[in-house]
């Protein structure tokens, strides 16, 4: 309450609402009007300086309104009529006032008697124009522009109608002069009325420093006069008017009631409606159905596999409608982006200056941007992946590269060719000069290893294929022993000196003594199926050609394995039809002996199906169709078993270095089934590494026979030779190395047959074939 | 502004100019005495430089040239030469040209019944002819020698006619396939084969040239096994044999120098031989035995020859690896040197002295004998497709060599032309000589596994007859290049 609010509306009180107050005052109200001087009411802006505070000094107001009811009527007229009834209220005039006593309108000057006279200044109509003060001088043209009178020497007329001589221009030195001594309140300006310099005077410069410094120009006036409280909280003890409460302030205002009584009734009539909440207004205008999509939409609980849709990146520099100077595209730029197909594009948009918000047009790719945006958040998946952040090359185990393991074979060196038919078995002498073959038409070959020139052949048979054919180790005697149907025939090819085919001769000679003096069977162990056969000399013809020892087996003994030493060969008949007592023959060269190891059928897994020795220990491997067996020959005991998991057993190698210096027994399997077993004995009966690059049954597994090269390889019905590196190592921890080396294509499937035996050069990393189609390839 | 760049640089390489020195080691095409250095562009190739030699050398006939720079063929224009090896192109560069080589074209081929493994030639620029005691040969009687897998020789004429043939086994020829033969002089033959024999043969010629008799002369025996390879050397009478019973035999062509035969590799010892093959020949020729048997090796001797220089120094190549140096006068072992390949021929480069040496690894390595040299192959050789199983030398180059493969090609190298790749410096092949065989069959351009059909067991150059090889396809080929032919001085 204590501030003087000025209300605008107090302006619009009309003089004559305030003459009608004025027959209504009271007592006090009338000491009031005395304090007004008489001219105040002549000015306007008097009202301005009136307060509102109408509640407390309403009282004379509601006096009138008790006593007149044409006030109330004009209450009804006009909403002013209350701030009317508050304009009698103490003004605030001071600075009206002020004026009035500070600047004395009268001088005293003393009249004939000496006293005190007052003169009055003279009253002017005008006393506030400044133009009423006639200048003589003034030109009286008007508001017209001065260059009409360019032409002239006069500027124009003073009010007597002579000419206002344009006044002489200086000289430029005088000018300079001028400029020089600049005198107070010079602007270089000239007044157009006059043609003068416009000189401004004290006040006017001290008026314009006040505008230009922001203060009010009006002299005297002190913004920062003290505050006079007229109004306080504070109670003072000896009130201002001694005159008691009045009536009106206990009792309810009977006006009050009289104006609601008026707005019920307007109510009443409809004159007034009541308000409305403007939102039901809007929800009654628009039609339109809002569907809520996540109106029922459950807060999903706080879970791992619970992505959020991303969130659109922040919208960056170059979004912006007034973008920074460098990121806006020159005009190469922005060809280019126009020429790229959208969808190329890198991005959808390009920066663009509109200078202002207001010039931003409409996106015209909003509603695209949206779509696609919606698009992207139900299409797109958001799974949490469980990503391993493993190089998968370190998963590979480390392998040396092909490049390192050299030699092995790559390419066909030689091709043999002259057997007809099937060629089944291949077989490297142990000097590595000749290779032996043999095939389906019954002939056992002997070749020039390198050159592929054929040295000896000779006809074993007629009809029956020669199913195997090996060369004795050593090289003390050449000795090639094939079985062909159901013999074996042990021969001494004519290629070699004079003085080694006497001493395999004499080799092979030596038994007939030894079988002579075994005492002949008896007639019934003669007629028994298990009787061993006598070995015998073979038809002349044979001879002639160098086949010396002929062993009549009952049944076609389909592999032939030596022992190192060369004394013994192992015979297995795997026909189905074997009795199982002579499936297995081992055969004493030096004394014309065929043993039958064992009586019954090996438990498991079928007949057997090959078997060989091992290089340095007096063990026999001996492989039926789905197991290993190896028997200790010395101790005539079943050493170890072997299971592969192949179904059918083709053949297998033993390292040849098992058991030496470097280890232990690791032997190499090939199975019908299609795999290349690797099996380290020591390991487990299980396979240590299972290798499954044929598409067509495995039918012969070598190992590389010397030490030299690591090598092992497989010959398979598909027509291709594999060649692996497979190191063993001395060192009991760590296990053999296997890399696939060369796949060896050339020989042709035939009748469903590829390559049907496969053998290694004693020395030399160079492997032969012995092929379906009737040749054998030497590989290096 | 790179482009301008490329464009100046182009420029300035076009106009850049080289003071290059031209010479030459063959006197007919030497360039004259006056000839200073000359300024050439930058950008020339072998080809331009050839026709300005060929301008200065105003000739009528323009003769192909190749151009050596510090003992290497140009193969790039000199400007990448230069920069390549840092060389300012301020610097007068000395360029030798030599002829370069044409390649040989097939001149004629001999059909024989068997396989041919082994071929020798005379004529007057053989080395037989020079061994000669007396001129007893003429020129334009060149004979060819070859060796056949049915065990026996045979003498051609030029004109592809069997002058002719060594006696059947029956006669007191071979018993098995002649794996080498060789001229001693132009009436005396060596041949060797699978029968551990080695056989000298006088050869003599009826009036005319057009008859001519092969008559066995000396047998040798002591070898156990095939006999691999025969090397000849007739000043000394000596002859140096490689076998596949892992010993290099060095042997006397004099009946009275060779000690006795061994008797138990005589035929005749065996008791089942004579029973069987009745052998009842109508001629005994005189038997002996080696001078003597060096076992070192411990695979088969697939090569043995002696040194080009000293013929008291053999060297001998085996399917063991390694390459032995032989001092032959006291049979020892001298030195050994080990590669990782199965050496399957060699050759003896005199001059450079290298040893070439063939091996299954389809290329040849070539290894310096000498003790001093630190590493094994001082180059290699590549390009055949199978086993390299002959080598011959180039008669007009040092540098030049002929190798004949199981691939069925013969190929000409210089050891000069090289090329680099990720094993270092690599010889090229020169050229490339087809069996002439296959192209008749009209499958010149199909490719024989492993070569099979037309391998080549052995190749011959002369200067005057040419390439000579002899192959599976039963044939003898000879090509002759017509540039090579104009021998170097």
């Amino acid at each position: 309450m204590g501030a003087v609010i000025q209300h605008p509306l107090n302006g619009i009180m009309n003089p004559k609402a305030a003459s009608k107050k004025r027959k209504a005052v009271t007592r006090d109200v009338e000491e009031e009007a005395g304090v007004f001087s008489g001219d105040e009411l002549s000015k306007g802006n008097l009202d301005g300086a009136l307060s509102d505070n109408s509640k407390d000094l309403s009282d004379s107001e509601d006096d009138d309104s008790d006593s007149e009811v044409e006030l109330v009527d004009d209450f009804s007229d006009s909403e002013d009529g209350e701030d009317e009834l508050d304009s009698d209220e103490i003004p605030s005039d001071t600075e009206e006032i002020k004026p009035a006593a500070g600047e004395p309108n009268f001088r005293i000057v003393k009249d004939a008697n000496g006293n005190d006279r007052y003169l009055w200044d003279e009253i002017h109509p005008d006393d506030n124009s400044e133009l009423s003060e006639v200048d003589e001088n003034a030109n009286t043209i008007g508001d017209i522009p001065l260059k009409f009178y360019d032409e002239y020497p006069h500027i124009g007329y003073d009010i007597n109608g002579k000419k206002i001589m344009r006044p002489a221009k200086g000289e430029a030195l005088d000018a300079l002069l001028d400029s020089i001594e600049i005198p107070k309140g010079w602007t270089g300006l000239t007044d157009p009325k006059t043609g003068k310099p416009l000189q401004l005077s004290q006040e006017e410069l001290e008026l314009l420093r006040k505008v230009q410094m922001n203060e009010v120009p009006s002299e005297g006036y002190d913004p920062y006069e003290p505050l006079v409280e007229w109004f306080t909280s504070e109670q003072e003890i000896m009130p201002l008017s001694a005159a008691p409460e009045p009536k009106r302030r206990f009792v309810p205002s009977k006006h009050e009631q009289k104006r609601v009584m008026k707005l019920v009734k307007a109510i009443r009539e409809g004159r007034i409606l009541p308000y409305k909440a403007p939102e039901e207004r809007e929800d009654k205008e628009e039609e339109l159905i809002n569907y809520d999509l996540w109106a029922d939409e459950v807060e999903r609980p706080d879970h791992v596999m619970h992505i959020p849709a991303p969130k659109l990146p922040p919208p960056g520099y170059e979004e912006s409608y007034h973008p920074p100077a460098e990121y806006l595209p020159d005009s190469k730029e922005r060809k280019e982006w126009e020429q790229t197909d959208p969808e190329d594009r890198e991005k959808d948009y390009l920066p663009n200056d509109f200078g202002s918000l207001r010039r931003v047009p409409g996106y015209d790719n909003f509603v695209q941007e949206k779509f696609e945006r919606c698009l992207d958040l139900y299409l797109a998946p958001r799974v949490r992946r469980s990503k391993l952040n493993i190089d998968p090359e370190s998963l590979l185990p480390k392998l040396p590269s092909p490049e390192e393991l050299k030699p092995f074979p790559t390419a066909c060196a030689t091709v043999f060719r002259g057997h007809k038919g099937r060629v089944r078995a291949v077989n490297v002498d142990p000097t590595g000069v000749w290779l032996a073959t043999g095939g389906d038409d019954g002939t056992v070959r002997v070749w020039e290893l390198l050159t592929g020139r054929q040295l000896w052949s000779v006809k074993l048979s007629d009809d029956e294929a020669v199913n195997t054919v090996r060369w004795r180790p050593g090289k003390d005697a050449v000795i090639l022993a094939a079985t062909a149907g159901d013999d074996i025939f042990l021969s001494v090819p004519p290629i070699v000196d004079p003085e080694i085919e006497k001493a395999s001769l004499d080799l092979l000679d030596a038994g007939w003594g030894f079988a002579a003096s075994r005492p002949a069977p008896s007639a019934s162990e003669e007629g028994k199926k298990s009787a061993p056969p006598t070995w015998i000399r073979p038809s002349s013809a044979l001879v002639d050609a160098g086949v010396c020892v002929v062993i009549p087996l009952r049944y076609v003994p389909k592999t032939i394995s030596w022992h190192r030493r060369g004394d013994y060969f192992v015979t297995v008949c795997s026909g189905a039809s074997t009795p199982a007592s002579v499936a297995i023959s081992i055969h004493t060269v030096s004394k014309h002996l065929t043993q039958f190891p064992f009586r019954r059928r090996l438990k498991g897994g079928g007949p057997p199906q090959t078997a060989h020795f091992h290089p340095s220990k007096p063990i026999l491997f001996v492989a039926n169709q789905r197991s290993i067996r190896a028997y200790d020959l010395s101790r005539q005991l079943l050493v170890k078993i072997l299971q592969p998991g192949a179904r059918w057993i083709s053949s297998f190698d033993i390292h040849p270095t098992s058991s030496s210096a470097s280890g232990g027994d690791n032997i190499i399997i090939g199975s019908y089934d299609r795999r290349l077993l690797w099996h380290d004995l020591d390991l487990s009966q299980r396979p240590y590494k299972t290798l499954r690059y044929h598409r067509k049954a495995i039918r012969a597994v070598k190992f590389h026979p010397s030490g030299r090269y690591p090598l092992f390889a497989d010959a398979s019905d598909d027509g291709s030779l594999q060649i692996f590196h497979g190191s063993v190592t001395g060192d009991m921890l760590s296990n053999a190395t296997i890399v696939p080396l060369k796949v060896l294509k050339g020989h042709k499937i035939t009748g469903e047959l590829g390559v049907l035996d496969i053998d290694w050069h004693p020395r030399e990393a160079w492997a032969v074939s012995a092929g379906a189609d009737g040749t054998c390839r030497l590989w290096m | 502004m790179s482009e301008d760049l490329v464009t100046s640089a182009a420029a300035e390489s076009a106009l850049r100019q080289v003071r290059v020195q031209l010479i030459s080691q063959q006197e007919d095409i030497a360039l004259p005495e006056s000839t200073g250095p000359i300024l050439v562009p930058t950008g020339l190739r072998r080809y331009a430089l050839s026709t300005l030699v060929n301008n200065l050398l105003s000739s009528e006939k323009p003769i192909p040239f190749e151009f050596l720079i510090n003992g290497t063929f140009l193969r790039t224009s000199i400007d990448e030469y230069l920069v390549d090896n840092g060389i300012s192109a301020e610097t007068t560069l000395e360029i030798e040209y030599v002829r370069a080589l044409i390649p040989p074209l097939h001149i004629a081929s001999f059909q024989h019944d068997d396989w041919v493994s082994a071929t020798d030639v005379l004529s007057t620029t053989s080395p037989a002819a020079s061994w000669a005691s007396g001129a007893t040969f003429t020129k334009g009687q060149e004979r060819i020698l070859s060796g056949s897998y049915d065990g026996l020789l045979r003498i051609w004429n030029m004109s592809s006619e069997t002058i002719a043939t060594s006696p059947a086994a029956a006669d007191g020829g071979h018993t098995a396939s002649i794996r080498a033969a060789k001229f001693v002089s132009p009436n005396q033959i060596a041949s060797a084969g699978l029968d551990r024999t080695v056989r000298l043969w006088k050869y003599t010629e009826g009036e005319g040239g057009f008859t001519g008799k092969i008559s066995p002369q000396l047998e040798l025996y002591g070898h156990k096994a095939g006999i691999e390879s025969l090397a000849v050397h007739a000043k000394s009478n000596r002859l140096l044999t490689g076998s596949a019973d892992n010993t290099v035999g060095f042997w006397s062509t004099k009946k009275a120098d060779a000690p006795a035969a061994p008797e138990n590799l005589l035929p005749s010892s065996n008791a089942r031989n004579t029973k069987r093959r009745k052998l009842n020949t109508s001629v005994t020729t005189p038997q002996r035995g080696p001078l003597t048997l060096m076992s070192a090796h411990t695979a088969p001797v697939s090569a043995a020859i002696f040194d080009g220089k000293d013929a008291t120094v053999g060297y001998s190549a085996s399917w063991d690896h390694s390459l032995r140096t032989w001092d032959l006068v006291t049979g020892s072992l001298v030195d050994t040197r080990t590669t990782s390949y199965s050496l399957l021929s060699l050759e003896h480069l005199p001059e450079l002295s290298l040893l070439a040496a063939g091996t299954a690894a389809r290329h040849i390595t070539l290894i310096d004998p000498r003790a001093s040299a630190t590493t094994v192959a001082a180059m290699t050789l590549r390009g055949h497709t199978n086993a390299v199983v002959s080598l011959a030398r180039d008669p007009h180059s040092t540098y030049g060599l002929i190798s004949g493969s199981h691939d069925g090609t013969c190929r000409i190298w210089d050891i000069r032309s090289t090329k680099t790749d990720k094993e270092g410096v690599v010889g090229e092949s020169v050229y490339s000589i087809t069996r002439k065989s296959l192209e008749e069959e009209g499958k010149s351009d199909s490719k024989r596994v492993g070569g099979e059909g037309v391998k080549v067991f052995s190749v011959c150059w002369d200067k005057t007859v040419g390439i000579v090889s002899a192959g599976e396809d039963k044939r003898i080929q000879i090509n002759r290049g017509e540039g090579v032919l104009s021998s170097k001085a």
